[in-house]
């Protein structure tokens, strides 16, 4: 009798695990990777992850893959790519002939990625033009992250259709709490998606597309999907916030040689088997915020009441420049009086219970 | 997941450390046992080993893996070591560390990135095809020849006639012969209890069967066995709807080459003897059973003719125990008949009725419950899993897919005859003390060897000693 229980009914069920979608995000900024080019220039860096890459497809014959590069002017797709029908002329001859040249010593598979990501990345480079990088030092993160979150959208729901497991019609969930529920609940039969930043701009660099990408990371965020980071030089501030809100890896390697070990160690394991694994995670998170008006990482600054935007300086004319609610922004600037509050403090103090009151936690320090 | 590894999991962990050190020379078994046999855990201490020059120490390992993950750690460890993948070392300061074993992680290494000239994933044939052979047409050879061994087993070409029957080779009669899934009584075809068993399975693991059947087989008439399945392996890392040069094989790989083209696993154009084709029954041996809901190999299980479409589910069970079954297909007819009462029979569905009767007769043939339930959930309609998908979940648990009255109550029809249950393996007794005792028995119960114990008697048993006798002599140079 004691093999009829209620757990076993969903053991058969719990079997049939569901492949997963990484989708890396390669950060390919020139400017950057010159500063690295002594100790990882940028092909060893490729060549190590796509290393990576087949150990990914290597775990389960299912598992997909997809690679965007975060260009300085412009977001690209390196795998799968999508501009095969118009090189048919030119280049549709010499792709035939690398697929009937015999590889025997490579799974085929993996030759695919590598052949198409080494393509597309020269492809890349070559249209990249002294002009394209002057004056412009930062990277297209948000593109990037949103072509790879679209990527991942289409792929979840094709995968879906295909094997009939979840509905269709409920998987571009609109954040209502039922298909919250449901996309929770099924999470072991859903497509496994998650996102690999390679990074190595700066934060200072990114600070302009702030807006966009706090958008792509809280639709991350919603659709369970982890942000990991693999940061080989500098730090960002909101990749950091990226990888806290989606519960992502976050890591800053100290060795960027090293890069395939780390890759290999911290960054392979999927959804499933990070439950069991614990996970560098990092505790000194970088909240701060970029200001709607500048752009500028701000540590203290001013909050619109009405849409929560930010500001590094009372707008002008005291018009919030995202809803134009008019804003008093009263006697900034001006020192509150201390002498009287003291000593209203200890009153209340003896009087009460001891409990701190809202007024004299709030008063600053200065 | 037992149903589906644990045949060709159980076949290889029983071979001797030489021929693993033989198996793993090759990138694409490397690669296949890789991502077949191992649990996820597993892949993830291979992968984090496999690019490390120090061994790394076991208390390492240990800090690496949540707390609360114990025994699957355990397991994955206790499965890498019985697979020979991953070994235990002292580094300098005489801290137990853990290596990977190296032919393996070599050719792990190789299959990655590509290196030397060890022609592991086979050569594409380079002569100009006259003979176009689709995916399309692939599929349906293969599924032909596998419903017909599966026909060949049931005997449907008995009750209708006007199926074209598939020429069964003498070999492949042999083979299921060999394996106790059928019994030749006279003229007679009869299936056993194991062939029961065995046409419920899922295609894949149905697959595999025939494969380790095949291996000891081959052994048996002299052939290589280690050759053989490093070929199989090899025919998993092909690629489906491409052709492969026939003339780099040795002769014991074509005669192996042959005999797969009788059960559908590989095709092979008789007008061109050049070449040959690997079919998507060889393509997924590495997947998981989810190959199965691929729509392509769907037809293998679904509806004759019936190729494409999505899905592969043509079951409906409903709570009051009724099944509808839309198909055509003779073969998944007389599947279903053998648990359910069938009642009516229209072109593209038939229904009936799982009742007490007609389960206790299937378990009298030697079916188990949980064969039955492994079927009709492998070919659930895919409005179930829609309905299940949608149905709200309790704690995180999943809905289950077909209607847990029915699954319950065909456990429990079981459970009626079923009171003994056998279980080979090891006892562990006399102990001199209670926590002497303990800690092997935990252990035990940890990596999942642990069927009974008693802590009065201070004995237990367990499936497999190999570990559990380690744990105790580490215990015992620990003590001292």
């Amino acid at each position: 009798m004691n093999t009829v229980d209620a757990s076993e009914h969903y053991e058969l069920g719990a079997t049939d695990l569901a492949p997963s979608l990484l989708t890396i995000v390669i950060d390919t900024n020139p400017h950057a990777w010159d500063i690295l080019e002594e100790s990882l220039p940028l092909s060893k860096a490729i060549a190590n992850i796509l290393v990576f890459i087949n150990a990914h497809l290597a775990c389960n014959y299912a598992n997909e893959i997809a690679v965007v590069a975060s260009h300085t002017h412009k977001a690209a797709w390196l795998y799968p790519s999508q501009t095969l029908s118009h090189s048919t002329d030119q280049d549709g001859d010499i792709s035939m002939s690398t697929d009937t040249t015999p590889q025997p010593n490579k799974y085929r598979p993996f030759r695919i990625v590598e052949d198409q990501v080494t393509r597309n990345l020269k492809e890349l480079m070559e249209s990249t033009t002294p002009d394209h990088l002057r004056g412009n030092t930062s990277t297209m993160l948000a593109g990037a992250l949103t072509l790879a979150l679209s990527h991942i959208n289409r792929r979840t729901i094709a995968w879906a259709e295909e094997h009939g497991g979840a509905n269709p019609d409920d998987a571009p969930a609109e954040g209502t709490a039922p298909s919250n529920r449901y996309s929770a609940s099924n999470e072991d039969e859903k497509l496994q998606s998650r996102i690999l930043i390679v990074s190595v701009s700066g934060s200072s660099d990114s600070a302009h597309q702030y807006i966009p990408v706090m958008n792509s990371i809280f639709a991350c965020q919603r659709l369970h999907i982890p942000i990991d980071v693999c940061k080989l030089s500098g730090d960002a501030v909101f990749l950091q916030q990226a990888c806290d809100a989606t519960k992502g890896v976050y890591m800053s390697l100290a060795e960027p040689r090293g890069l395939l070990q780390y890759l290999m160690m911290a960054f392979l394991p999927d959804q499933r088997s990070r439950r069991h694994l614990v996970l560098p995670t990092r505790v000194d998170v970088d909240f701060r915020a970029a200001c709607f008006c500048h752009r500028r990482v701000v540590d203290v600054g001013f909050v619109c009441s009405i849409c929560l935007s930010i500001f590094c300086e009372p707008p002008p004319g005291s018009e919030c420049l995202t809803c134009g609610t008019h804003l008093d922004a009263g006697n900034y600037n001006s020192k509150p009086a201390l002498l009287p509050r003291k000593k209203k403090k200890k009153k209340k103090v003896n009087g009460a219970s001891g409990a701190g009151t809202p007024i004299s936690v709030s008063t600053p320090g200065s | 997941m037992a149903s589906a590894t644990s045949r060709p999991l159980e076949y290889l962990e029983g071979l001797p450390g030489t021929t693993f050190y033989k198996l793993y020379q090759q990138p694409s078994t490397a690669l296949a046992i890789f991502r077949r046999m191992l649990p996820d855990l597993a892949k993830c201490f291979v992968m984090a080993l496999l690019y490390q020059k120090d061994p790394l120490p076991t208390a390492d390992l240990e800090i690496w893996v949540s707390s609360d993950s114990k025994k699957e750690r355990d397991n994955a460890i206790s499965i890498l070591g019985r697979l020979h993948v991953l070994s235990t070392t002292l580094t300098g300061e005489n801290v137990r560390a853990y290596v990977l074993t190296n032919p393996f992680a070599a050719s792990l290494r190789q299959a990655l990135m590509g290196a030397e000239d060890s022609q592991s994933f086979g050569m594409f044939s380079r002569a100009p095809e006259h003979l176009q052979t689709s995916v399309a047409d692939l599929d349906e050879y293969a599924r032909q020849q596998w419903e017909g061994v599966m026909g060949y087993m049931v005997g449907t070409s008995a009750f209708s006639g006007q199926r074209e029957t598939v020429n069964l080779s003498k070999g492949v009669k042999q083979l299921l012969q060999a394996g106790h899934l059928v019994e030749l009584r006279g003229n007679r075809v009869d299936i056993t209890k194991d062939g029961f068993g065995f046409v419920l399975q899922d295609v894949n693991t149905q697959v595999w069967h025939i494969l380790i059947l095949y291996v000891e087989s081959a052994e048996a008439i002299g052939m290589d066995s280690v050759e053989v399945l490093s070929f199989l392996f090899l025919l998993s890392s092909l690629e489906l709807g491409q052709s492969y040069d026939k003339s780099h094989l040795t002769p014991n790989q074509t005669r192996t080459l042959a005999d797969l083209t009788d059960f559908g696993i590989v095709y092979q154009n008789d007008a061109d003897p050049t070449r040959f084709y690997p079919t998507r029954l060889a393509t997924t041996l590495t997947s998981d059973s989810s190959a199965l809901s691929n729509p392509v190999t769907g037809s293998l299980t679904g509806p004759a003719g019936q190729t494409g479409g999505s899905g592969s589910g043509f079951i409906i069970i409903e709570t009051n125990y009724r099944l509808y079954a839309y198909t055509s297909s003779p073969l998944q007819i007389s599947l279903i008949s053998l648990f359910t009462n069938l009642k009516y029979r229209f072109p593209n569905l038939v229904t009936g009725k799982i009742t007490r009767q007609s389960v206790r007769r299937a378990i009298e043939m030697g079916i188990t419950a949980d064969q039955i339930i492994s079927y009709l959930l492998s070919h659930a309609h895919p409005q179930l899993r829609k309905h299940s998908a949608a149905q709200p979940s309790n704690k995180g648990v999943p809905a289950s897919i077909l209607p847990p009255t029915v699954t319950d109550q065909i456990r429990l029809w079981q459970l009626e005859r079923d009171r003994l249950r056998a279980t080979a393996g090891f006892l562990f007794k006399d102990f001199t003390s209670l926590a002497e005792y303990q800690a092997p028995c935990q252990y035990a119960a940890e990596i999942g060897v642990l069927v009974w114990k008693s802590d009065r008697k201070r004995m237990f048993f367990v499936t497999r000693h190999e570990q559990v006798a380690m744990y105790l002599r580490n215990q015992k140079a620990g003590g001292r």
